[in-house]
């Protein structure tokens, strides 16, 4: 710009020091400008890497995925349990959200009566900001729809589908499988220093019995994660399904159980208290663990109400106890079979007779149910004379019983996946010494009542089924099998555990006389009909006196109260020719073993027998069992210790 | 037509020369920038006009109008109403002490109907004009070194104080800062200059710790460290960063702004919105957007250095130094260099009253551009 020329070059101090102070605030502004053009280059090129790191961190969150829990399926494949979809209802706490009348727009597709919605509204106004409240589950397909449309109008509203554990047979399982629940404090204690933050996710629930709980860790799977793109309020504003980390889903559990028969004995218990357990006697495979009166387990994953949890574990008959592992009772007339075994194998010729006459006097008399004259080894089984167990338990004497008993799984607990079994007992002296340090001695007067299966003897009815595996085998000491397989994995067999360390002749004997037993003469004659032609079963009878031994009078039959009823036994191998399947029956306060027990254990055993193709093969016609007579032989209310 | 219309009264009172004068440069700059502005506001109410982007683009408009207006009119006029407009806005800094409404816990607006305003703003133009009154009359030994410093210095410290007290610290500084640069320019002895940048330097330490307002000495504390509350009194600033530093070079494209977008930054749309800016363009957007603003600020001061009038270059060259002070605070803010206060960006920020008074500041630049030659009689030095 050219400058007219009447405006000469002034000399004017004011305006020089003007020019060149607006220089120095120009280069100012200039090195304030350039100042944060460093600055930036700083941030934006040499810690951008940084800053990315942290703003990718403001902008995703990764939300937790619950991995679909594993299925528990029986030895073909029938599903016991399994998830089912659930479609919940949740409102959460949030600016711009009136918790109030959001629940009143909600009761006009949903089910909320004003009480309900009143409690809802508290616990919404005390749970923390956008956690959610669950207000309804299982809502209908309809509901659910019609809400899930409504939800952009609905603020702090969602509609999701969970997952919820399912139990398709309700009670005839759930001591086994057990159920799962809520996470509470305890379950995070134990779950060690860090534990699974999937714990706290609100839909998780975690095994708390039985199968469920023992194999928690196999069945709960590995939780994923779906990563969702957040604004600063943490509202989800989408998805980024690429990267999602898939959840690994727990693995499926197959038990040696099956369905058929363990709904048979669910069946057959009726409202009995007891359980029933059936085992492969060639691999040990459990094919029912039965334990009644049972819980439907569904109820247990919704959660109990105080009343309903009162009514189950106040009830007498004890639905919430696994009674095939928990429970222990006098075997009775059951153990008869291990005094003859174990006199057998110590020399003891079972030729030998003794006369019972109803009495017997050893320091007080011993009494018998009945007059069964004489009486050899073979006979006294099939009877379940008493008299001859009294007098070939003294000649033996109580640690060898105890020994060969302990040979065929009595008083031993068993691993089979689930916890609670109880070891029961099979005394000897050394318990004796042990236990009563004020009255150590085993006195002969003892050795009696334990030839009969009473006294200290208690066992629980898992034991006296392995038991009679082991006797219908005849070659491997067997173990019980529940979980036969983990997400494919086939688990040890229950025929690997090594050799029954006892003579087969021996063993062929007990074998005949127990075939005895649901013939002619036998206990259990009348009530041991298979129906099956030619496949018969074999088995012994069992009466244990429930009420404490020499302290009051116990109940025969089914007089008297239920608590003072003695517990009736049955146990029992079949085909008696080719055995197969092995089977205790233990009904608690259930009166006769003959009369309570046996007819419910041929009810069970033909149902395993019928499911068995090869068996089948032998078997001509299938008729009706012949109908068991209500009770047993009319029995004297005798000596407490007098079992049949 | 050219410059040398403007040496001969009576045609260079036409306004069709007034307006070939103006600085055509300077206005596409601002054009640049508020449309720069207008491009982020838009982008960040999710590619939307509503609720700022339109709002700005025509605040800009009619603001830009005023400016030329403001330019049309003549420098003298200007002149007589310098001491008027910095008593107006003493008079409403004292009204807002008394009667002002609280909001966010600071007494800064004042009510008239439904109309409210800071009255503030008047004295950062008030402060200006009034300075150059003062100076335009001054000789320069006087304005050097002497006891008649008192009088500027009461001038500039009595509005601050009124404003401080509000408390608006930011504009207090602003108005100080603006004040001390016309004082500069002026002619200040360099002795005075380095002894009160010493004194402010000895100050500032115990006034943070003991004359601040809690809120006040936490923003600075966080300057200082702000990581170390992330989520309380730090969370703007390291947000900004974030923001600013995640940008990288190119930034994450338009709209595309994930900190911004999401809400993470707050006052995006005003104070943060350099760091919206930097986010989604990057180091070369950022940069780009400095260079305008360099430029804005350089073809003001060139005005001043132009006018003839020494009212003319002091007021010239006191909006420049506001304009300035607000880029470099602001910048600074944005970046973690200095503690959030509430200065905005200039015409980059969403807001009408920032925009207003640097607009009519503008006005005021074009002013003294178009009537460079103009003789400013009243008083002494109008060709001195």
């Amino acid at each position: 710009m050219t400058q007219p020329a009447i405006f000469f070059e002034e000399v004017n101090e004011r305006q020089g020091t003007f020019h060149r102070r607006t220089v120095i605030l120009g280069a100012f502004a200039g090195l304030g400008v350039g100042a944060l053009c460093a600055r930036l280059a700083y941030l934006q090129l040499f810690e951008t890497q940084r800053y990315e790191k942290m703003a990718s961190s403001n902008q995703f969150n990764f939300k937790l995925l619950p991995a679909p829990r594993g299925m528990i399926v029986d030895r073909n494949g029938a599903v016991l349990a399994a998830n089912r979809p659930n479609f919940r209802l949740m409102v959460a706490r949030d600016k711009g959200v009136d918790p109030e009348a959001t629940l009143h727009t909600l009761a006009e597709f949903v089910p909320l009566d004003e009480a309900r919605q009143r409690r809802l509204l508290k616990d919404i106004n005390s749970a923390p900001k956008r956690a959610p409240v669950q207000v309804m589950e299982d809502m209908s397909w309809e509901q659910f729809s019609a809400i899930s449309v409504r939800e952009p109008e609905l603020p702090g509203v969602t509609a999701d589908m969970g997952e919820v554990r399912v139990y398709p047979y309700g009670g005839a399982f759930a001591h086994v499988i057990g159920y799962v629940a809520k996470v509470n404090r305890e379950d995070v204690d134990n779950a060690g220093p860090s534990p699974d933050p999937i714990m706290l996710h609100p839909s998780f629930r975690i095994g708390k019995q039985g199968v469920e709980k023992a194999f928690d860790a196999e069945l709960r799977g590995k939780a994923g994660a779906q990563k969702v793109e957040v604004d600063a309020n943490g509202r989800q504003v989408r998805e980024d399904p690429q990267g999602d980390i898939p959840a690994t889903p727990g693995k499926t559990i197959e038990l040696t159980l099956d369905i058929d028969v363990q709904l048979r004995a669910e069946e057959v218990f009726g409202a009995e208290s007891g359980a029933a357990v059936v085992m492969d006697v060639r691999n040990g495979d459990l094919l029912c663990l039965f334990s009644g009166p049972s819980f439907d387990a569904n109820k247990f994953v919704r959660g109990l109400t105080g009343a309903e949890y009162r009514a189950l574990s106040g009830y007498d008959h004890k639905p919430l106890f696994n009674k095939a592992l928990t429970a222990t009772y006098p075997p009775g007339s059951t153990f008869k079979t291990m005094v003859a075994l174990s006199a057998l194998e110590n020399g003891y010729d079972p030729k030998t007779v003794h006369v019972c006459t109803g009495h017997w006097f050893f320091g007080r008399t011993w009494k018998c149910d009945q007059v069964h004259g004489a009486q050899d080894m073979h006979n006294a089984i099939a009877t379940s004379c008493d008299i001859y167990f009294y007098q070939t338990a003294l000649a033996i004497g109580p640690d060898k019983i105890a020994d060969t008993a302990r040979k065929f799984g009595l008083g031993e607990i068993f691993d089979i996946g689930i916890p609670g079994q109880k070891k029961g007992l099979v005394p000897d002296t050394a318990y004796k010494a042990r236990r009563f340090p004020k009255d150590p001695k085993w006195h002969p007067g003892e050795t009696p009542s334990m030839g009969i299966g009473q006294g200290y003897t208690n066992l629980n009815p898992l034991q006296l089924c392995v038991m009679t595996s082991r006797i219908a085998n005849g070659e491997k000491a067997l173990h019980p099998r529940l979980i036969r397989s983990i997400g494919g994995v086939e688990q040890k067999s229950g025929a690997a555990w090594g050799d029954l360390p006892v003579d087969k002749g021996h063993l062929h004997f007990v074998r005949e006389a127990m075939a005895a037993v649901t013939t002619g003469i036998g206990t259990a004659a009348r009530v041991s009909d298979l129906g099956l032609g030619p496949i018969k079963m074999a088995g012994k009878t069992g009466t244990a006196q429930a009420y404490s031994y020499g302290a009051g009078r116990g109940v025969h039959g089914t007089a008297g109260a239920w608590k003072l009823r003695d517990h009736a036994w049955f146990v029992a191998f079949a085909p008696y020719d080719d055995p197969r399947y092995a089977i205790s029956v233990l009904v608690e306060h259930g009166g006769f073993g003959a009369s309570a027990a046996a007819p419910r254990a041929r009810e069970i055993m033909r149902t395993v027998l019928l499911k068995d193709p090869e068996v089948m093969k032998r078997v001509e016609t299938v008729t009706p069992m012949p109908p068991a007579p209500d009770e047993a032989p009319a029995a004297t209310p005798t000596d407490p210790g007098a079992k049949v | 037509m050219t410059v040398s219309a403007l040496t001969r009264p009576g045609e260079r009172d036409r306004l069709i020369v007034k307006l070939a004068e103006l600085d055509w440069v300077f206005v596409l700059v601002l054009s640049l920038i508020a449309g720069a502005g207008a491009l982020m506001l838009f982008s960040i109410a999710g590619s939307s006009w509503t609720p700022w982007a339109a709002a700005h683009v025509a605040r800009f408009g009619i603001c830009l109008l005023l400016m030329i207006a403001l330019a049309m009119i003549d420098i003298r006029v200007w002149f007589a109403l310098a001491y008027p407009v910095y008593g107006l806005g003493l008079l409403l800094l004292v009204a807002v002490e008394a009667v002002g409404d609280v909001r966010l816990g600071a007494q800064r607006w004042l009510s008239i109907g439904s109309f409210s305003f800071q009255p503030s703003e008047v004295m950062k133009l008030g402060i200006v004009l009034a300075l150059a009154r003062l100076y335009h009359g001054v000789s320069a030994e006087r304005a050097r070194l002497s006891w008649w410093l008192l009088v500027p210095a009461l001038m500039i410290g009595v509005p601050v104080l009124l404003v401080a007290h509000q408390p608006d610290l930011g504009t207090a500084m602003l108005i100080a800062l603006t004040g001390g640069a016309i004082v500069m320019l002026a002619g200040l002895s360099w002795k005075v200059i380095g002894a009160a940048l010493a004194g402010a330097l000895a100050v500032i330490p115990p006034f943070v710790m003991f004359g601040m307002h809690e809120y006040q000495r936490q923003r600075v504390l966080t300057f200082l460290d702000p990581e170390s509350d992330p989520s309380g009194s730090g969370y703007h600033i390291l947000q900004s960063m974030i923001a600013l530093g995640s940008g990288g070079l190119l930034g994450k494209g338009y709209g595309l702004g994930s900190q911004s977008q999401l809400n993470f930054l707050p006052e995006k749309q005003t104070d943060f919105i350099f760091a919206t800016l930097a986010e989604e363009f990057g180091f070369v957007g950022c940069v780009s957007l400095l260079v305008l603003y360099a430029a804005a600020i350089f073809m003001a001061l060139r005005t001043s250095y132009l006018s003839h009038s020494h009212f003319g270059r002091l007021a010239a060259a006191g909006v420049t130094a506001t304009f300035t002070l607000y880029v470099l605070i602001n910048g600074a803010m944005v970046m973690g260099l200095a503690p959030v206060v509430g200065v905005p960006m200039p015409m980059l920020s969403y807001g009408g009253t920032v925009m207003l008074t640097v607009m009519i500041g503008f006005g005021l630049v074009q002013s003294v551009r178009v009537h460079r030659y103009a003789e400013v009689t009243s008083g002494k030095g109008s060709f001195v």
